[in-house]
């Protein structure tokens, strides 16, 4: 009869260890199917400083050439908290400058901005080296102005385009952190852009609603550019600066004119991640603090 | 392969085509002149109109560019040239100088004096002023008179509304645009819908679309609209000498096709080619007509437009302080 009580005993030992064992299993992994994902986005403000270099035949034959100053701001984003191959892109820029005629006898005041937003596939690494490719459409609007003109003083730049775009980086690993070396590459593919005739007055375009031959199809064919942005992320104690180069190089053509403009840049910003909590499904984990709440 | 390949054809042919910007010329006195030669040979609209061989004209001022020892003679001798087009609305612009054609006026009967309007017995020296507008009631209160010098002048519909209460006991007006340059298209129509009872069309513009000296756009109408919320429907004369030119001879040519509206004085100065601009290597600015601008008859109106009833200013008149032309007009609103 011992025998059997004890046997009993270590029977139940057992038995409670397997279940013990079992409910850790289940709890665990429900631990793991209940740990929420947050997708980041990634900022980077800066600011730039560039040469610019206008060629409007509309408003003058001559080149202008002078400084300009801007704001950029980048978002990226992966599309879905379960998937890594996609990401969203948006951008916007807006940046102001003044250029000179090559004799200095006329001034070219230049206000431009542009938005984009696009979708990248990130590719396999290669050497530590990752790639990304997609697609960003973007809306481009500059609005240049020769002052001392007659009836054609101003020119303005619209343009809506489907852009290849790309970006590799490469993480340098250092002692004490982690630097990331970004290249990112965008080239217009195909889209719409609105160039008036030479001898059409902005008065008979929309005064008089003469807008013929103003609106042309671009490709390849008759647009092309380059928007290159070399980078380094360096990350300090709180915030991580960036600064970077940049060459905006954009050609196009139609009604026989051909126009120019090319940018270099010298830029400094910030980067940082950010997600955001609104809504009844979308609720900040308890470890966050609101004033909402408070 | 067969996809490869016919990526490199297309890249071939795609990539080089049509997107060289233009050679410029030096910036020398010759490769000036030849800019400012090819801008107006591929620019200026009036160049078949004018019946101006402009080959020609290079052959002449090209021989003479080699003698030029100043920048000085080089923009009389650039001047010269384009006075040979025989156009206000062209002129070469230097940091030292401005050429300019001013025979459109200068050759005619001047039909305006200040001295005149500004005497008691038209202006004198109470009239009243609104938005570039001088006015006053003429000829014992039957007749309201209207000068207006610059249609670079903002003026408004409240101006306008003013204007025409303090004219209501008037039997007529007159609107006197002589020795007025011009100045801005938009107030040249917003003061003439006015006039207009329903909107309609006044005249036509093209432009230059190549370099061909007859390559034109379609033509494409010029509308003047009939303001809504305020309008004169009593006899108007509009009072035109030569140096009415440009938006002013847009004014006349819309007031023209007005109801109740006579046209009286002197030919208008023309300029019915809308200026634009372009620039030289050496950084000089040159204007030139670009669009040409049309009655509502097609007709160029380059050249001025005629009014309905031709006065000018009689030196016996001048000398008694009146102004013929004006007395004319009030003897036709009358």
């Amino acid at each position: 009869m011992q025998t059997n009580r004890c046997q009993t005993h270590e029977m139940k030992k057992i038995r409670i260890t397997l279940i013990l064992l079992v409910l850790s299993f289940v709890v665990s992994a429900q631990n793991n199917t209940d740990e929420k994902k947050y997708p980041l986005t990634s900022n980077t403000n800066s600011f730039n400083l560039s040469t610019l270099s206008f060629l409007d035949p509309y408003l003058s034959p001559l080149n202008y050439s002078g400084l300009g100053l801007g704001y950029s701001t980048e978002s990226r984003r992966f599309l879905n908290e379960m998937d890594y191959k996609y990401s969203t892109l948006s951008k916007f820029r807006f940046g102001a400058g003044i250029a000179l005629n090559p004799k200095l006898t006329s001034d070219l005041l230049y206000f431009g901005a542009n938005y984009g937003w696009g979708i990248e596939y990130h590719l396999m690494s290669i050497n530590g080296i990752k790639l990304q490719v997609g697609g960003l459409w973007d809306a481009d609007f500059g609005f240049k102005n020769v002052e001392r003109n007659i009836n054609n003083p101003v020119n303005l730049d619209m343009a809506t385009n489907l852009n290849l775009t790309g970006l590799a980086s490469y993480d340098i690993i250092l002692k004490q952190k982690t630097l990331k070396l970004k290249l990112a590459l965008q080239t217009p593919l195909f889209g719409f852009m609105f160039v008036p005739r030479a001898g059409a007055s902005y008065f008979e375009m929309f005064e008089l609603g003469n807008l013929t031959d103003a609106l042309h199809f671009s490709s390849i064919h008759n647009k092309r550019g380059i928007d290159g942005k070399l980078s380094i992320d360096v990350p300090f104690n709180h915030s991580v600066w960036s600064f970077g180069l940049k060459m905006n190089e954009l050609r196009y053509s139609a009604n026989d004119l051909v126009f120019n403009r090319s940018e270099f840049s010298l830029l400094v910003g910030t980067t940082f991640d950010i997600t955001s909590f609104a809504g009844r499904k979308n609720k900040a984990p308890k470890n966050f603090i609101s004033p909402n709440d408070y | 392969m067969k996809k490869i390949r016919l990526i490199i054809i297309f890249s071939a042919l795609v990539l080089p085509s049509c997107m060289n910007e233009p050679a410029q010329q030096p910036n020398t006195y010759k490769g000036n002149f030849e800019a400012l030669w090819q801008i107006i040979n591929t620019k200026y609209c009036y160049l078949d109109y004018k019946h101006i061989n402009w080959d020609s004209i290079h052959s002449v001022y090209s021989s003479r560019v080699d003698t030029v020892k100043s920048n000085f003679s080089f923009f009389d001798l650039m001047g010269s040239m384009l006075g040979e087009l025989k156009d206000g609305h062209v002129n070469l612009y230097s940091d030292f100088n401005r050429s300019r054609y001013w025979k459109w006026f200068q050759d005619y009967p001047a039909n305006f004096s200040n001295l005149l309007i500004n005497n008691n017995r038209y202006l004198g020296t109470n009239y009243l002023m609104a938005g570039g507008f001088d006015y006053a009631k003429i000829n014992n209160g039957t007749i309201g008179y209207i000068y207006y010098d610059d249609f670079s002048d903002a003026f408004s519909d409240t101006n306008i509304s003013y204007i025409m209460n303090y004219f209501s006991g008037c039997k007529g007006l007159i609107i006197d645009v002589r020795n007025n340059g011009g100045g801005s298209l938009d107030y040249s129509k917003q003061l003439a819908s006015y006039f207009f009872k329903v909107e309609t069309v006044t005249g036509y513009m093209r432009h230059k679309t190549g370099d061909g000296h007859s390559d034109f756009s379609a033509a494409v109408e010029i509308k003047t609209p009939a303001c809504k919320n305020i309008q004169w429907q009593r006899p108007v004369a509009v009072l035109t000498n030569r140096m009415a030119y440009s938006a002013t001879n847009d004014f006349v040519n819309r007031m023209k096709q007005a109801p109740n509206v006579i046209i009286v004085g002197d030919r208008t100065g023309g300029g019915g080619g809308l200026p634009l601009s372009s620039e030289l290597p050496n950084g000089w600015l040159v204007r030139f007509s670009s669009s040409p601008m049309y009655d509502s008859a097609m007709q160029n109106t380059e050249w001025g437009i005629d009014p309905d009833v031709r006065d000018s200013i009689k030196v016996a008149d001048q000398a008694k302080g009146i102004d013929t032309i004006i007395e004319r007009a009030i003897i036709l609103l009358k």
